[in-house]
């Protein structure tokens, strides 16, 4: 079968699919949490934090000035002398991926340290063999050869689409049919690398240095950042997810002896476990019986007619509110 | 491929001025005509001087979504069909340019054989099967008396072996192109995949009946009926898990990731055999139920019904289906709220032909 680089899937923007999808690359010990306070202290408390991915809904930019960005300058030197892990973006559905993979190759074994000297106990991330070989497989590309390599990438390629959602089709790259937006969401990535706070954005020509920063530091000095980059949107727009990739919670509370912050994180590792497992089930089988199930109920209760009528009274009810909402919204685009 | 009309008659067509009603035919002469192609048929109209593979219109019409009918609302002085679709509220209009039989001289009066004309191409449109050498030759001998019919046997032409017979209808059945595949604007079916997710969901709720401003022949089946999600309520599926015995409860459990079991248990036990009693396993599949995975997947399941995928469906879950799932005539998949609803009667058929797996019998 002929490898197709536009066979990415969409897949949830969530802390479990991320932590599992990570996990199966390869990497260990590194855990993505949500962050749902804008503050320091909030980011601080999971550290070690090794970046931040940032998703929201993509506006095409207002300037089409290329030479230099909104907020923050080009480094165009980095990638060559530093030897940061910037990928161009080819595949759109790849972003979420191609995000977080700018945070941990610019944060494991074998990236330069900071230049501050940096904390020593700052942990770098084992990134395991397959992404070990993907980087140094892709060291001194440009960027835009970096991309097409991620997005030609079989191995990254089919564990990202191994979480998509399952679907009856037998194409999963498919879009969702019950997604009812179409608007294209954005995923880019943030971090400390060689004293600098970079912003990694695979549609931007290069990556986009915001100021001198360390590990330590980028609790605070991220938030402004994130501030600035939040009001450039609408003041009633609120999709925004914002998640911290950081060390491996379970392992910390071990370390503090925090027995209750253990309890807390496996609880947590089950119920993704749990959501993981269900996400890529494919249920027609399971919903083949329960339907039997439930209408051999039905049938024997004598309630049959009663219970098919009212769930199609429910539908038409459904459709209705929907037609007219979007009917308006048909009208207001014209 | 040539273009073998089933049926072609003189007529015109008609405008119509919805803000006042009033219904005005245009003069060109010219045919309306049907024809099969892949199993939909095609209602064409074109002028006289036209060839049969450059219809003005080209309505692609799924079976009984559309109707032919005389029109018989407003003073008219002349024999008026109207094509009316239960997907939209769009409609044709179309007057009969043969020459009228009637009697009296009334211009609107349908004869028997404009009746007759009317039927055969609506019975079509049901997706009927239609023998119209048979009915065009009933209308040619059932003239009434005093008339000259010379007219009328040159108005209606059926779909004879060797094409059209003598005194044909003018056009030459060609060979076609890929052009007269395409539908006017008001045709067309909505296309799968291509589209983006916000397309499909217009096209979703367009394609219900009493959508307005839906395009005619883009409307799938004429009924709504409803979705797998507003079936599988959680009302009625909780009521089946606690009334169910343990083998249905183990069975359902097959279909279900194996690794559940040991993640539902609250306590730390990893051990890879995880025995669960009989309201454990009950909770754990009420909690799969409730998880937003699962409404997604019935969802989607929804959406492949009614997009063509009931036969696939059918036949992995060991549903029996009239016709295996596909229309009448072959070929094509039942869609849209048809397809949900042969769906749940086959699940009905087999539940009923399982006999009692409880040990309740049927009671009514």
């Amino acid at each position: 079968m002929a490898e197709d680089a536009a066979g990415w899937s969409t897949i949830e923007s969530d802390e479990g699919v991320f932590t599992a999808l990570i996990e199966q690359l390869g990497v260990q010990d590194v855990q993505f949490e949500e962050i749902i306070s804008l503050d320091a202290e909030s980011i601080r408390a999971l550290s070690p934090v090794y970046g931040v991915i940032f998703l929201f809904k993509y506006l095409s930019p207002t300037s089409t000035d290329r030479s230099k960005p909104q907020d923050g300058t080009y480094d165009t030197q980095t990638v060559e002398d530093d030897g940061l892990f910037f990928a161009a973006q080819t595949i759109q559905n790849a972003c979420g991926t191609q995000a977080i993979l700018s945070v941990i190759l610019n944060n494991d074994t074998t990236s330069n340290p900071s230049s501050s000297g940096g904390d020593g106990s700052h942990d770098r991330i084992k990134i395991g063999p397959s992404l070990s070989e993907f980087k140094e497989f892709t060291t001194g590309f440009p960027s835009d050869l970096r991309g097409e390599a991620l997005s030609n990438s079989q191995m990254i390629r089919e564990t990202h689409n191994s979480f998509a959602r399952s679907s009856p089709f037998a194409d999963e790259t498919q879009k969702d049919p019950t997604q009812l937006s179409d608007e294209v969401y954005h995923f880019i990535g943030y971090t400390t690398h060689h004293g600098k706070l970079f912003e990694l954005d695979g549609l931007q020509p290069y990556p986009i240095s915001h100021g001198y920063c360390t590990p330590e530091s980028f609790p605070e000095k991220i938030i402004p950042v994130l501030q600035r980059r939040i009001e450039r949107y609408p003041a009633d727009e609120v999709r925004f997810n914002l998640m911290a990739v950081c060390g491996d919670l379970r392992k910390k509370a071990e370390l503090f002896g925090d027995d209750s912050m253990l309890e807390r994180e496996k609880r947590k590792r089950k119920a993704w476990e749990w959501e993981n497992s269900l996400r890529r089930h494919n249920f027609v089988g399971f919903t083949g019986e329960v339907l039997k199930g439930v209408v051999a109920e039905m049938i024997k209760k004598g309630k049959y007619e009663g219970w098919v009528k009212e769930a199609e009274d429910s539908t038409r009810k459904k459709l209705e509110q929907r037609r007219s909402r979007g009917l308006a919204e048909e009208q207001l685009q014209e | 491929m040539s273009v073998a009309p089933l049926i072609t008659f003189k007529a015109g067509k008609c405008e119509v001025d919805e803000s006042t009603g009033k219904v005005r035919p245009q003069p060109t002469p010219g045919y309306v005509y049907l024809y099969s192609e892949e199993d939909l048929m095609h209602f064409c109209w074109r002028p006289r001087s036209a060839s049969l593979d450059e219809p003005e219109d080209d309505l692609i019409m799924f079976p009984s979504d559309g109707s032919f009918t005389p029109y018989q609302k407003k003073q008219v002085n002349g024999r008026i069909f109207v094509l009316k679709f239960s997907s939209s509220s769009q409609r044709h209009l179309y007057w009969l340019q043969s020459k009228s039989q009637s009697a009296n001289g009334d211009p609107s009066h349908f004869s028997s054989r404009d009746l007759k004309i009317g039927q055969v191409v609506n019975s079509l449109l049901q997706g009927e099967e239609v023998d119209v050498q048979q009915a065009v030759a009933e209308m040619r001998s059932g003239h009434p008396p005093n008339d000259d019919d010379d007219a009328t046997m040159e108005d209606v032409e059926g779909q004879g072996d060797g094409g059209a017979g003598p005194g044909a209808t003018g056009g030459d059945i060609r060979d076609e192109g890929e052009g007269a595949r395409e539908g006017g604007a008001d045709g067309g079916r909505a296309s799968g995949g291509a589209m983006d997710a916000q397309s499909i969901i217009q096209n979703f709720i367009r394609s219900m009946p009493g959508s307005a401003g839906g395009q005619g022949g883009q409307g799938q089946q004429q009924k709504l009926f409803t979705t797998l999600q507003d079936l599988l309520t959680s009302a009625s599926t909780v009521a089946w898990v606690d009334a169910a015995s343990e083998s249905t409860v183990d069975e359902a459990l097959q279909f279900l990731p194996p690794n559940l079991a040991s993640l539902a248990k609250d306590d730390d036990d990893d051990s890879a055999t995880t025995i669960l009693d009989l309201n454990q396993k009950r909770d754990l599949i009420k909690r799969v139920l409730r998880s937003p995975q699962f409404s997604q997947s019935l969802a989607s399941l929804t959406f492949a019904l009614r997009d063509g995928g009931l036969p696939s469906i059918g036949e992995a879950l060991n549903v029996p289906l009239q016709n295996g799932g596909y229309m009448r005539r072959g070929g094509v998949p039942l869609g849209g709220g048809e397809a949900v609803e042969a769906f749940l009667k086959g699940v009905q058929d087999l539940v009923k032909g399982d006999g009692d797996e409880d040990d309740k019998m049927e009671t009514s």
